[in-house]
């Protein structure tokens, strides 16, 4: 089954500027910060201005920020570096044990009767089943 | 045969290697009429040896090196000529290095040097250069205004050079959402680089195609193309056309709804130029940054 789309477009611009502000910070500093221009960080902002990927990936790198955090209601938790640690260890399995894990993750859930309650970073995953 | 005759025929071949977008050649017969000018101690040979030398060790991205030299004979010659490519290929080295605003600074003076010189082609790269640093910064009509400029002034003959130009071209008109008029400008550029046998530039336009056809929904031929744009990349070791490719081609198997396939390549994207990205895969499958993502930057 094909992953379910959640994708959302034309926000990015807006949540750099919201998390920017959460992180009290000027479009000065981050721009230096980021190594680009302020006047680019505010075209950004205004979703005026395409980045290469290079920037982009920057960018969510300097917020540290999950999915979910830069697009609600994607996820819920920040992505921690166990997290991270975990992902990469899934992926480097065989993908006939990636799918055993996820039916114990699936199996494991449903014994602690934590149904589905929303999306979170798994979706794709469980979607693609 | 003297020097200078030897030097004029390197220097011929080394231009026509350019222009087929040989580059490697093109840097051996540089380097061989720069070790003639350098023996026959004329400097404005030697001058022209090294800019040329430049131009091509730049396009291959090696060009660190280089730029102290072409500042130093930017200030110090007053040939306009000189002066011209000295000022063009610093330009491209920070154009292909991402310090747009430095690339816009020696593409100005090198389309100023143009004007005097009165040469087409040098105006035609030189508006071609100022639009290319004006798409990486996302000003996409003032792109267009430069690079329609440079296909006025651009032989009509195909050459690689004007197909780059309609390569930029029509990846503004796709942005712009003509797609039409983006369709024709990159086909034709299409055409006119693989008939030069241009495969280094043909990355750019076959990322384009695909980014094009993905636009507009037409994923199969999205795929064709992003899987040629991704060989010749790698047959290039072009590392930023790579990336590009990888992730156009996972955004292509996503929308297919082949969610292995797109995982796959966001996958190879993370491991091999984002490792500290942990979450890439699973953001590129979630989030869809069509809208966010500039190839030529």
């Amino acid at each position: 089954m094909a992953a379910e789309k959640i994708r959302q477009v034309q926000l990015v611009g807006r949540k750099i500027r919201e998390l920017r502000k959460e992180h009290k910070l000027t479009q000065v500093e981050l721009s230096s910060r980021l190594g680009i221009q302020q006047s680019d960080l505010s075209r950004m902002e205004k979703g005026e201005y395409r980045v290469s990927l290079d920037t982009l990936f920057r960018i969510l790198a300097e917020f540290k920020v999950s999915i979910g955090e830069f697009f609600e209601g994607v996820a819920k938790e920040s992505i921690t570096p166990r997290d991270v640690q975990l992902v990469q260890s899934f992926n480097a399995l065989s993908e006939d044990v990636q799918r055993e894990v996820e039916e114990f993750i699936a199996f494991k859930r449903s014994k602690e009767g934590r149904h589905e309650a929303g999306p979170d970073t798994t979706r794709a995953w469980e979607a693609d089943e | 045969m003297n020097g200078a005759v030897t030097f004029e025929e390197l220097k011929s071949r080394g231009e026509k290697a350019v222009r087929a977008g040989h580059l490697e050649e093109a840097q051996d017969l540089f380097d061989q009429a720069l070790t003639w000018a350098r023996e026959q101690g004329e400097q404005p040979q030697v001058d022209l040896g090294i800019c040329n030398r430049a131009a091509v060790v730049i396009e291959m991205g090696r060009g660190d090196g280089e730029v102290p030299h072409l500042r130093e004979i930017l200030v110090r010659n007053v040939d306009p000529f000189i002066c011209q490519l000295a000022a063009y290929n610093i330009s491209r080295h920070y154009e292909l290095t991402k310090n747009y605003k430095k690339s816009l600074f020696y593409a100005r003076i090198a389309l100023e040097r143009a004007g005097v010189l009165g040469r087409r082609d040098w105006l035609a790269s030189s508006h071609n250069l100022i639009g290319n640093t004006l798409l990486a910064e996302s000003f996409i009509v003032e792109a267009c205004r430069e690079y329609e400029k440079a296909l006025e002034y651009a032989p009509q003959e195909p050459t690689a050079a004007r197909g780059q130009i309609l390569d930029n071209l029509g990846y503004c008109r796709v942005l712009q959402g003509r797609h039409r008029e983006g369709y024709r400008l990159l086909y034709e550029s299409l055409r006119i680089l693989k008939r030069c046998g241009a495969q280094r530039y043909e990355i750019s336009v076959r990322l384009d195609l695909c980014f094009a056809h993905l636009e507009t929904s037409r994923l199969r031929l999205s795929h064709r193309h992003g899987i040629a744009a991704l060989a010749l990349a790698e047959a290039m070791e072009d590392q930023a056309s790579i990336k590009n490719a990888l992730y156009l081609l996972g955004e292509v198997a996503h929308l297919s709804d082949d969610v292995e396939a797109a995982r796959g390549y966001f996958g190879r994207l993370h491991r091999d130029f984002f490792p500290d990205a942990g979450y890439l895969p699973e953001f590129l499958l979630a989030v869809d940054i069509r809208k966010l993502v500039n190839l030529h930057a």
